[in-house]
């Protein structure tokens, strides 16, 4: 099967340069401080952020002049084709943890919060590829939910190249087994600056740079996505704020 | 009660319709001024010669100050404060607290009232007594006494006047977001309907039987034993879904809001007023009210 | 933009999957219409005309067609025509046909990307308006056609809107053209116009002929079974759950050459074929399909028949004699695992090359049609132009294979020439053999550097330059396509400096571009007797990239520094500007070593190179390194018309092999480096050891003259070949190297990431590694390798392609097939100028015997590099000869003559041509002479040769097994100039 058609269309019947419909609601939990719901087509993650608050556990972790950011990833047993045996621990969990702990330290102002604790908790409810960048979009709108305070987003988003030649941005489950190399970005959109660059097989230098530059694009149309969103969300709590002024 | 599983589909937009314009909306990485001169407030920082919001939230600017406020955050104490938390800690000479803050408050042992007056020197004893007082678990009202130089409070129980600091005892906890809570000069209430109620600028909110004997034990001792009449805990649910229903809508908490509120879900059973629709009902027949009020 | 749609599949991986996926539809997917004004597309996706006209006496309005499925599977012979124009292809019918099959997919590809045919496709499964969902149970044949109709009709809607100038007001209609009466009925009672294809063409005024395109699929089911010639074929669910279970094997059908009624299936399961026999063992498969076998009971297995048996003209339903043709009494060892087929998991129809068989019925549309290939039956066909076609080389696709039918349906797709012209014939063969040979097309040609070309500085800043250097190139006589060039120099310390200068073919080359494509998927240039195919366009082949002597050239070039004793201190590459002194023949070189009078540089450096090279090939043939033979003959052909006008065998001088013992030292150098720098995506080429089965031949041919063939080892069998010498018959030597060739495996590229280093081994060259750098021209590989090397130094860069393994395999698995089949046109091309050198001559011919058979003799002509079967015992009437067959010893014997494998024999040459389709080279025996048997040589007897029963068909490459084969020698074991050089100099007669 082809990853993009010669007229032009992938085979869910995307554009090699169009994202796949996304849909996000922050504020979905009143336990934790912040938390956020993201679907990314068929990807769905639930994010929940925890604090700042103090640590918890051994007081030897705290750090003097920043904050202590903790993340953790798991995907539901339920989330995939084939029922998964747990739900974290495996290798490539801990490698997201890793990962996703690497792009959302990239924005937090950690230095405003000093032996104070994070975390931000991710579950995969549904995988239909690009788990890395949804988790890492939702993640951001559940801090910003709790308000924390960011430099600005980090927004993540894939990308892949079809066929030797053509750039695809936001790469499905079915893009991705079908081959081809994979290149996962997080990015600060506003400044370009990249926190987080992963590739699943090698690159060819000549391609690198037009995938990353389409990543890159990806990245900024769905911070587009998700500002709309978090400025929805701040409306949608109605007059709150004009009295907080009148306050 | 019957459980109700609804989709999220069908879930209930909280949102209290209001005629006032929206306001200017600021996201972190957002440019708040190119110009120099101001001073940068929470939830801002500089960059480039700019200042930008650091979170998601409107601006607020007092002179040459600029603040985001955002939703919610995390409590940031003010001095004068009042505030409920829990103990979550008993070490040397202090307590630490839960305060909603980013870091556990401190409440020394010389910062508490302690049985015997005013000026009762703390012994040794004391404090290996202290886990007498108050252990983990236990609810406190304080006063935020100082802020420390790592942005963590002190606290006091030195309650003053008719002000009664201490361990709390029979009645229930609320938490929302601290900047729901209205400043006002008291944030102890004994409400018309017949319960008691502490606002804590944290977010922390207790309901209680109203207290009237003016007892002397420094607040440590708290009554188990008598059991709350039915009518006064229904009072006291209803006064919590109530509370929920207005903070659900972004409504601000103070005396009067709560009183009207309670006033609203009267023509509710308490159990209704878990429902959405009608936790919504509550909270606009309220705004309704309080702008009448102005 | 997007709208999104789920849908649901289920799909069996051991447990039920529920699998769901994303669909999105869309709104900017446009009509493609020109006439449209709605749709906003850009004006070059606008395929389809906005007065399309198609001569038509009963739709003789504006129309557009839609196709569906079966119509593009079973009819793409009449969609190539380019009558028919103004198609719209649905996405549905498009992903149908690309799961039924790839063939056919790539066809319909061609057609659409061809601007003129305006084929436009509309990809209705994303559109909004179009898509539609499967109803509860609705079978996804019937939801396509449904998608089909839909489609249909929103084009009609949509297009009314739209009214073109000639129908006002009417608007461009839509035709729906279906087979499927059902689809049609539906189509109809829904308000579409529909027609069956057969009905839609036969209304077309201005396309004659096109009727005979039309696929003849039957679908009548109910046959009885009195009528049926096969058995018939179980349904698929039945295979499925057989191969399930066990009960049946699946495996790739192979047909024999020999005898059209055997044929085997290889399995994965056995390491033997599967024997199938008989007509109703093989029950309609054709050579390559996937089949499903029943294996027979042990009882009633049987060993591959020792006759040569054809299809006859003579019609004969009854086949009696077809069972004792069979062999009868097996020896119990021979017996091999025998079944029946009983099913086909994959056809694998292509079109096949051909002629009609002669019609004695004047003005018959059914005619039969015989294919090229001997592993094909015939087919029957429809045509009413068969006065036209009968004298022409034809093309056939197989439609269908009903049971009732002795040979399968199929009609006629096109007429190459007339039979026994050379343009035709060499048509057929490079069509048989899949060897792309149109013209560049101009995208290509856009590629190449533009003329006049001059070496600018820049070039030689990059590039070290040789032209002080005294450099000479050896070729045969006439070649153009000149790749490498030598030299060799003493250096102050006593040892030598050895270059090997290869063409910078890469440099003109660049990855990505057309030029590129096109040379990858030629792979390699073909040569043909008269005609050379070339893999680049000629100005890189003969001019730019070509080492021309006294022209500056750019290189890539190997330089060694080397003791006097061969031993090699250092290699260096680089690319280079080089200036060939001398671009001499083999022959010039050779006489400029003999001469001693000529102490020129040159001299100097091609003695130095022959001392060197003399020294290096001793020390390969010590380290295992087999030295093959193989019948190698050159034509010498008429400059005029190029006929042949004489043959004669390859000559081998000192010089051939000097070039070649530095091409091979060159190409090993190269294949180490390339594999340091590249562990995963270096292609190289290897020799796999051949298993030990494969020698059983020439073993069991040795000890018959007493010699024991070690082939425990390359270097044990060149030894024991070494030794085999008969005084007596000086040809023994060669011809039990002639065996052994063929018992050799294939030598095939590979990227050295997927396979063991223990397996890179070269066998024929006893190297641990090997690869093919020297012939940049004619060789894609070396273009590939040429790249790598460039990177490795640092001379250019790489690209993504060429560090993909996966992508680098997929590539060598081009170059082999192209390989494979340049092969055996070359060979094919032999076999047809020796058939037209022996059109008017009868000729007496020394031969050997090679093998022999039951019913007949293997006869090799090493004057002719021929071989083929002598037939003891006449396919007709009684045999004239009583000739007894002995298997003990591989004998036969008549009265006191006996032969055996090696003889040598004197037999006459001549060229059947009493039927016209099928000319056969004629042998009869001479001597020894055997009563009522032979005849007497030319000088006495002119007589009648055509009457000759005992006939020989002269059909070299089709009875070569597909092993190591002559020509693939050099591969395997030269690997080098001498021999495709040989026949590269036929390109300059022209």
């Amino acid at each position: 099967m082809d990853l993009i058609s010669d007229q032009g269309l992938r085979v869910d019947g995307r554009r090699a340069g169009e994202l796949r419909r996304i849909r996000c609601k922050l504020g979905v939990y009143d336990q934790p401080d912040g938390s956020a719901y993201l679907e990314q087509g068929h990807t769905k993650v639930l994010a929940a952020v925890y604090g700042p608050h103090q640590i918890r556990g051994s007081r030897t972790k705290a750090l003097q002049d920043s904050v202590v950011i903790n993340c953790q990833y798991s995907m539901a047993t339920f989330s995939t084709g084939e029922r998964k045996k747990r739900p974290r621990g495996d290798r490539r969990s801990t490698e997201m943890t890793m990962l996703l702990k690497q792009a959302v330290s990239a924005v937090i102002k950690a230095e405003l919060y000093p032996r104070s604790q994070i975390d931000v908790f991710l579950e995969v409810l549904q995988a239909d590829g690009g788990n890395y960048c949804a988790c890492v979009n939702a993640a951001t709108l559940a801090l910003i939910d709790a308000g924390i305070p960011l430099r600005e987003y980090v927004v993540a988003c894939t990308a892949s190249l079809a066929n030797g030649k053509v750039p695809l941005v936001d790469i499905s489950h079915l893009e991705e087994t079908m081959g081809g190399p994979n290149l996962t970005v997080a990015a600060l959109p506003l400044s370009g600056q990249i926190a987080v660059m992963e590739m699943s097989q090698r690159f060819h230098i000549d391609h690198l740079e037009e995938v990353t530059q389409l990543a890159l694009q990806g990245c900024r149309d769905i911070y587009k996505i998700l500002d709309k969103a978090v400025k929805e969300h701040l409306l949608e709590t109605g007059d709150f704020f004009p009295q907080l002024e009148s306050n | 009660m019957a459980h109700s599983i609804r989709l999220a589909s069908e879930r209930v937009d909280f949102s209290v319709p209001s005629d006032k314009a929206p306001p200017q909306l600021f996201t972190p990485g957002m440019v708040i001024s190119q110009e120099s001169g101001f001073m940068r407030g929470h939830g801002t920082y500089g960059e480039d010669d700019s200042i930008k919001a650091s979170v998601a939230g409107i601006v607020d600017r007092v002179n040459k100050l600029v603040v985001i406020k955002p939703l919610k955050s995390r409590y940031n104490g003010e001095i004068g404060d009042v505030v409920v938390g829990r103990i979550t800690e008993v070490q040397q000479k202090r307590w630490k607290v839960d305060t909603n803050a980013r870091l556990d408050a401190t409440l020394f042992l010389y910062s508490v009232n302690l049985p015997g007056g005013e000026l009762r020197r703390r012994s040794v004893e004391d404090e290996q007594m202290m886990r007498k007082y108050l252990t983990e678990g236990d609810l406190i009202s304080a006063e935020v006494q100082n802020i420390n130089s790592d942005g963590s409070l002190s606290l006091h129980t030195r309650s003053l006047k008719n002000i009664k600091y201490g361990k709390l005892g029979q009645g229930m906890l609320i938490k929302v977001f601290p900047s729901l809570i209205k400043r006002q000069k008291t944030h102890f209430h004994n409400l018309p309907c017949g319960a008691s109620i502490i606002l804590g600028n944290n977010g922390f909110i207790w309901i209680s039987p109203v207290i009237n004997a003016e007892e002397e034990h420094g607040g440590f001792t708290i009554n188990l034993e008598d059991a709350v009449p039915k009518s006064v805990r229904e009072v006291m649910v209803r006064l919590r879904n109530s509370i929920n229903a207005l903070a659900a809508s972004k409504i601000l908490l103070f005396d009067t809001s709560i009183q009207y509120a309670y006033d609203q879900s009267k023509k509710y059973s308490v159990v209704e007023l878990l429902n959405p629709e009608v936790m919504l009902d509550v909270a606009v027949m309220t705004q309704h009210q309080l702008q009448m009020l102005e | 933009m997007l709208t999104s749609k789920t849908f649901l599949r289920k799909t069996k991986k051991g447990n039920i999957l529920k699998i769901v996926r994303e669909h999105y539809l869309r709104e900017d997917i446009w009509c493609g219409s020109k006439v449209c004004s709605e749709c906003c597309a850009k004006t070059d996706d606008q395929v389809l005309d906005e007065n399309p006209t198609i001569a038509c006496t009963k739709h003789n309005y504006g129309h557009y067609l839609v196709l569906d499925t079966n119509v593009v599977l079973d009819q793409i012979d009449v969609l190539e025509e380019d009558v028919l124009k103004n198609v719209i292809i649905l996405q549905t019918v498009i992903d149908e046909v690309k799961h039924r099959s790839s063939t056919i997919y790539k066809r319909l590809k061609d057609v659409i990307g061809d601007g003129r045919r305006k084929f436009y496709v509309f990809v209705n499964e994303h559109h909004q308006d179009t898509y539609i969902e499967r109803e509860q149970g609705e079978s996804i044949n019937d939801r396509n056609d449904r998608a089909i109709r839909t489609a249909a009709l929103w084009y009609q809607k949509h297009l009314k809107a739209f009214p073109t100038q000639k129908d006002k007001r009417k608007g461009i209609k839509v035709i729906l053209l279906t087979d499927d009466r059902k689809n049609r009925e539906e189509a109809i009672k829904s308000g579409l116009i529909a027609s069956s294809v057969e009905d839609y063409v036969e209304q077309l005024t201005d396309a004659k002929g096109i009727g005979d395109k039309l696929s003849k699929r039957n679908f009548t089911s109910d046959i009885s079974e009195k009528d049926a010639t096969y058995p018939s074929h179980l349904t698929p669910a039945q295979i499925h759950d057989g191969i399930k279970n066990g009960q049946l094997i699946q495996g790739s059908f192979q047909a024999s050459r020999e005898n059209y009624l055997e044929g085997q299936v290889n399995t994965e399961k056995f390491e033997k074929p599967i024997l199938v026999q008989g007509r109703a063992g093989l029950n309609r498969a054709i050579d390559g399909d996937t089949v499903a076998v029943e294996l027979l009971p042990e009882a009633e297995w049987t060993a591959p028949s020792d006759i040569v048996l054809q299809d006859d003209e003579t019609a004969d339903p009854e086949e009696l004699n077809e069972k004792e043709n069979l062999i009868k009494e097996v020896k119990v060892v021979e017996k091999r695992p025998t079944g029946k087929i009983v099913g086909i998991v994959r056809r694998k129809w292509r079109q096949y090359c051909g002629i009609l068989q002669a019609n004695p019925m004047v003005g018959s549309v059914r005619n039969i049609f015989v294919p090229a290939d001997r592993k094909i039956p015939k087919i029957r066909i429809e045509t009413r132009q068969y006065e036209l076609l009968v004298s022409q080389r034809i093309i056939v696709a197989i439609d269908s294979w009903p049971r009732t039918s002795r040979y399968p349906l199929g009609h006629f797709v096109r007429a190459l020439g007339k039979i026994g012209d050379k343009e035709t014939e060499n048509e057929v063969l490079l069509l048989e053999h899949d060897v792309p040979h149109s013209k560049f097309s101009d995208l290509v040609l856009s590629f190449l550097p533009k003329m006049p070309w001059i070496i600018t500085p820049e070039d030689l800043k990059q590039r070290v330059d040789l032209r002080g250097i005294d450099i000479c190139s050896v070729d045969p006589p006439g070649c153009t396509d000149i790749d490498d060039a030598l030299h060799c120099r003493p250096l102050e310390n006593g040892n030598y400096e050895v270059g090997v200068h290869i063409a910078d073919v890469s440099h003109f080359i660049r990855p990505g571009t057309a030029l590129d494509n096109e040379a990858a998927s030629r792979a390699t240039t073909v040569y043909l007797v008269d005609k050379r195919i070339d893999m680049v366009p000629e100005l890189l082949s003969s001019n730019l990239c070509s080492l021309r002597g006294n022209e500056e050239r750019f290189a890539f070039s190997c330089v060694w520094e080397i003791t006097k004793d061969a031993k090699i201190i250092h290699t260096k590459f680089h690319k280079s500007v080089i200036c060939s002194k001398a671009a001499m023949t083999y022959e010039e070189a050779q006489n400029i070593i003999d001469d001693k009078s000529q102490n020129h540089s040159i001299a100097v450096s091609l003695r130095g190179l022959n001392s060197l090279a003399k020294i290096l090939k001793r020390r390969r043939i010590e380290n295992g390194a087999l030295v093959l033979a193989s019948p190698e003959i050159r034509f010498q052909v008429d400059s005029e018309t190029h006929d042949p006008i004489d043959v004669e065998a390859k000559k081998m001088r000192e010089t051939n092999s000097m070039v070649e013992e530095f091409m091979l030292l060159a190409n090993i150098s190269v294949a180490e480096k390339i594999l340091q720098e590249f562990p995963e995506c270096a292609l190289l080429r290897r020799h796999p050891v051949p298993p030990l089965p494969n020698f059983d031949p020439l073993i069991k041919a040795g000890r018959n003259q007493g010699f024991e063939i070690d082939v425990s080892s390359g270097k044990a069998l060149a030894d024991s070949l070494d030794r085999a010498h008969k005084s007596d018959n000086p040809y023994f030597n060669t011809m039990l190297r002639i065996l052994a060739t063929r018992c050799m495996m294939q030598a095939v590229y590979f990227a050295s990431g997927m396979l063991q280093q223990e397996e890179f081994f070269h066998y024929g060259l006893a190297a641990p590694i090997y690869t093919h750098f020297t012939s940049p021209i004619r060789r894609y590989a070396d273009i590939i390798v040429h790249r790598l090397l460039a990177a490795c130094i640092g001379a250019d860069k790489t690209y993504g392609d060429l560090l993909n393994k996966q992508k680098t395999q997929e590539c060598c698995h081009n170059l082999n097939y192209r390989n494979r089949m340049a092969q055996y046109a070359g060979r094919a091309s032999v076999a047809l100028h020796t058939h037209l050198f022996f059109r008017n001559k009868i000729q007496d011919e020394e031969g050997y015997v090679l093998f022999v058979r039951k019913n007949a003799l293997q006869i090799l002509i090493p004057k002719y590099g021929l071989e083929g079967t002598l037939y003891l015992v006449p396919a007709t009437g009684q045999p004239t000869a009583n000739f007894v067959y002995n298997e003990e010893d591989q004998s036969q014997r008549c009265g006191n003559i006996v032969f055996h494998a090696f003889d040598p024999v004197t037999v006459q040459l001549s060229l059947d041509r009493s039927n016209v389709q099928h000319e056969k080279l004629v042998l009869k025996m001479v001597k020894p002479f055997i009563k009522d048997f032979s005849v007497p040589s030319v000088q006495a007897n002119t007589g009648d040769a055509v009457a000759s029963d005992d006939k020989m068909d002269l059909d070299v490459p089709q009875t070569l097994p597909e092993v190591e084969t002559p020509s693939k020698r050099k591969e395997s074991e030269t690997e080098t100039a001498q021999s495709k050089k040989s026949k590269k100099k036929k390109k300059s007669k022209n």
